[in-house]
């Protein structure tokens, strides 16, 4: 009973599940560090989840997603500074400040996807670089409104989130109802519209279906997210810089998503906790990170393309051939 | 901005050789995705490994016959041999497991070999920027004065040009390199062995690479992280020439060249971002570049 049912049903469920009991637990781990780390899982794994949108669930990939991210860092940033300087920081100013990264993100994806969705593979990926790339060398030399290369320091949370466990579970709580919301838009029948483009275009036009439309609705809807994300992270660093928007940070949601498996929904986020958590621990070991993801990646690539969930969708298939 | 005739002049050299040293690492960018339908991320840092390599020979050279533009000539061409096998080796080993996959891995891959380079890179020459210094006498031009090294390094960048050009027109292999641009199955139909001309096109590609990584030694140091601005500006001219045109790719490294040493003397900071703004328009207005055809997109 128990094996037929775990033949059919739906694995994201369990695994978000057995996330999540593990996420409440962390803070048990002695010291500082793993709080650090969790919280640090949690902002790129939301992250992640919404580049999974364009990549797992629409079939193209972005190389200049970090823009939205850094957009939205950048306007909570931008918000939060004055009110830190004149030390009216209070929890609505903060709370403000962070929602309101979402719709600028979500406006500077309206854009930059205007022109994306008319493109697909290759040309995709390379548009998208070239406009992460261009709101990159506008927020680095646009001194007087961004600072530039210094960044803007100096950023927290208000009294009780200061403490590195109250900001913990404040981003497990925004990051799992991101993560919910998330899950249910691609568990809809927009979700489904969105794999089906994925697989054949021309048959989706043929429904009668304006494809464009769609990708620039999910487009929009993952730079929102990215910008949910990029607004955790100001005050968690305490500070911002263009660096956020790069083509460096672009890469991470990428290597992620591939690590933990783009095929289901869950994979970025595990992907987040491998890469994250290897790159706060390796990182104190040797100070040749670069080499070490690079290996892994490449043996993803050549030895399980399918990221580590794919791992369960084989024994699921050994067991269903067994089975009859 | 300086309006004099003398620094215009001095900055028109500068985007030529500058577009040089475009051209011939995107041209083999071009050629490799043309020909095997991969876009080679790593190219740049194979690009810098081959300017790494060069200075070692050439540092070890002057050790023993002391400084001399000549014997940057051997270094140069040890270099770009050594590139060329390794290019060679890395399609046989890696390159070669990713035809047929789907975009985002092969893409992947490449990344990973950035990474792995660069990393390998730092751990051999560590992170300061090298240069060779040569003992070049500026030469005087209307008022002006010229590194007659650019002027050197026009000629080298055309002559290469050049080659390229004849080498893929008039020769039997390259003609066969260009059949595999149109159809693959069909030259692999007339008995001719598709696996070695990947293997010769990407060894030859990064072996171009390494060529002018070594060339522009004495004008530009280079340092870790120089590969992934120059990758970013081939893209540019890549696509902006068109996937598999080695005509558009030049024009396109004219462009780009030009557009980004004059920009420098505006907004310095800013020469990159014009660069994208171009790069954005062409992808919208013709996203199969100037000089491509409509048929790959």
């Amino acid at each position: 009973m128990i094996k037929s049912l775990f033949d059919k049903v739906d694995l994201t469920p369990p695994v978000l599940l057995v996330l999540g009991v593990l996420f409440l637990l962390l803070p048990l781990l002695p010291g500082e560090f793993p709080l650090v780390v969790g919280t640090e899982i949690l902002i790129l794994g939301l992250f992640a989840l919404s580049f999974n949108l364009i990549y797992g669930y629409m079939g193209q990939i972005s190389f200049g997603h970090a823009a939205f991210f850094g957009l939205g860092a950048y306007t909570s940033a931008l918000i939060l500074r004055p009110m830190i300087e004149a030390g009216q920081l209070g929890y609505v100013g903060f709370f403000l400040a962070l929602a309101a990264a979402v719709p600028v993100s979500a406006f500077g994806a309206l854009i930059v996807g205007f022109f994306c969705v008319r493109l697909t593979g290759i040309y995709f990926a390379i548009l998208s670089l070239a406009f992460g790339e261009l709101l990159f060398y506008i927020v680095f030399s646009w001194y007087s409104f961004t600072k530039g290369d210094d960044g803007i320091q100096g950023l927290m949370a208000p009294s009780v989130l200061k403490s590195g466990l109250v900001y913990y579970y404040f981003t497990l709580a925004v990051v799992v109802m991101a993560a919910l919301l998330l899950w249910k838009i691609t568990r809809s029948p927009f979700g489904f519209t969105l794999r089906m483009l994925r697989d054949n275009q021309n048959r989706t036009a043929f429904l009668g279906i304006d494809i464009r439309r769609v990708m620039l609705l999910n487009f929009v809807i993952a730079g929102a997210f990215a910008g949910l994300a990029g607004a955790l992270w100001g005050p968690f660093q305490r500070s911002v810089s263009p660096a956020l928007l790069g083509w460096h940070q672009s890469g991470v949601p990428v290597f992620m998503t591939l690590i933990g498996g783009a095929a289901h929904f869950a994979g970025p986020l595990v992907g987040s906790i491998i890469y994250t958590a290897l790159n706060a621990y390796v990182t104190q070991f040797t100070t040749y990170w670069s080499l070490t993801i690079g290996l892994i990646i490449l043996g993803m690539v050549l030895y399980l393309p399918g990221g580590l969930l794919s791992v369960l969708d084989g024994w699921r298939q050994r067991r269903r051939k067994a089975g009859t | 901005m300086p309006t004099d005739w003398g620094s215009l002049l001095i900055q028109l050299f500068s985007g030529l050789s500058r577009a040089m040293m475009l051209f011939l690492v995107s041209s083999g960018l071009s050629l490799i995705f043309g020909v095997m339908n991969i876009l080679n991320f790593a190219h740049a840092t194979l690009w810098l490994l081959g300017g790494y390599i060069t200075f070692s020979i050439y540092t070890l050279l002057a050790g023993y016959y002391g400084v001399s533009i000549l014997l940057l000539a051997p270094a140069v061409v040890a270099a770009t041999l050594a590139l060329f096998a390794i290019g060679w080796a890395i399609e046989r080993t890696l390159v070669r497991r990713m035809y047929g996959r789907e975009l985002p891995e092969q893409l992947l891959l490449t990344f990973a070999l950035i990474l792995i380079i660069g990393d390998l890179i730092r751990l051999f020459w560590g992170v300061q920027n090298l240069r060779i210094v040569l003992p070049i006498e500026p030469m005087p031009v209307l008022g002006s004065f010229v590194n007659p090294y650019l002027f050197f390094i026009i000629a080298v960048g055309l002559i290469v040009a050049g080659l390229l050009w004849w080498f893929l027109a008039r020769t039997r292999t390259g003609k066969i390199v260009r059949a595999a641009v149109y159809s693959r199955d069909m030259v692999s139909a007339l008995g001719i062995r598709i696996p070695n001309i990947y293997a010769l096109v990407f060894a030859l590609g990064v072996a171009i690479a390494a060529f002018s990584a070594g060339v522009f030694l004495p004008i530009i140091p280079i340092g870790l992280g120089m590969d992934m601005d120059l990758i970013v500006q081939c893209f540019a001219v890549v696509v902006i020439g068109g996937f598999g045109s080695i005509v558009g790719t030049f024009v396109a490294s004219l462009l780009v060249g030009i557009v980004y040493s004059f920009s420098i003397l505006i907004w310095p900071d800013g020469a990159l971002a014009i660069i994208f703004v171009i790069l954005v328009a062409v992808l919208i207005w013709r996203p199969w570049g100037l000089f491509g055809t409509e048929m790959r997109f």
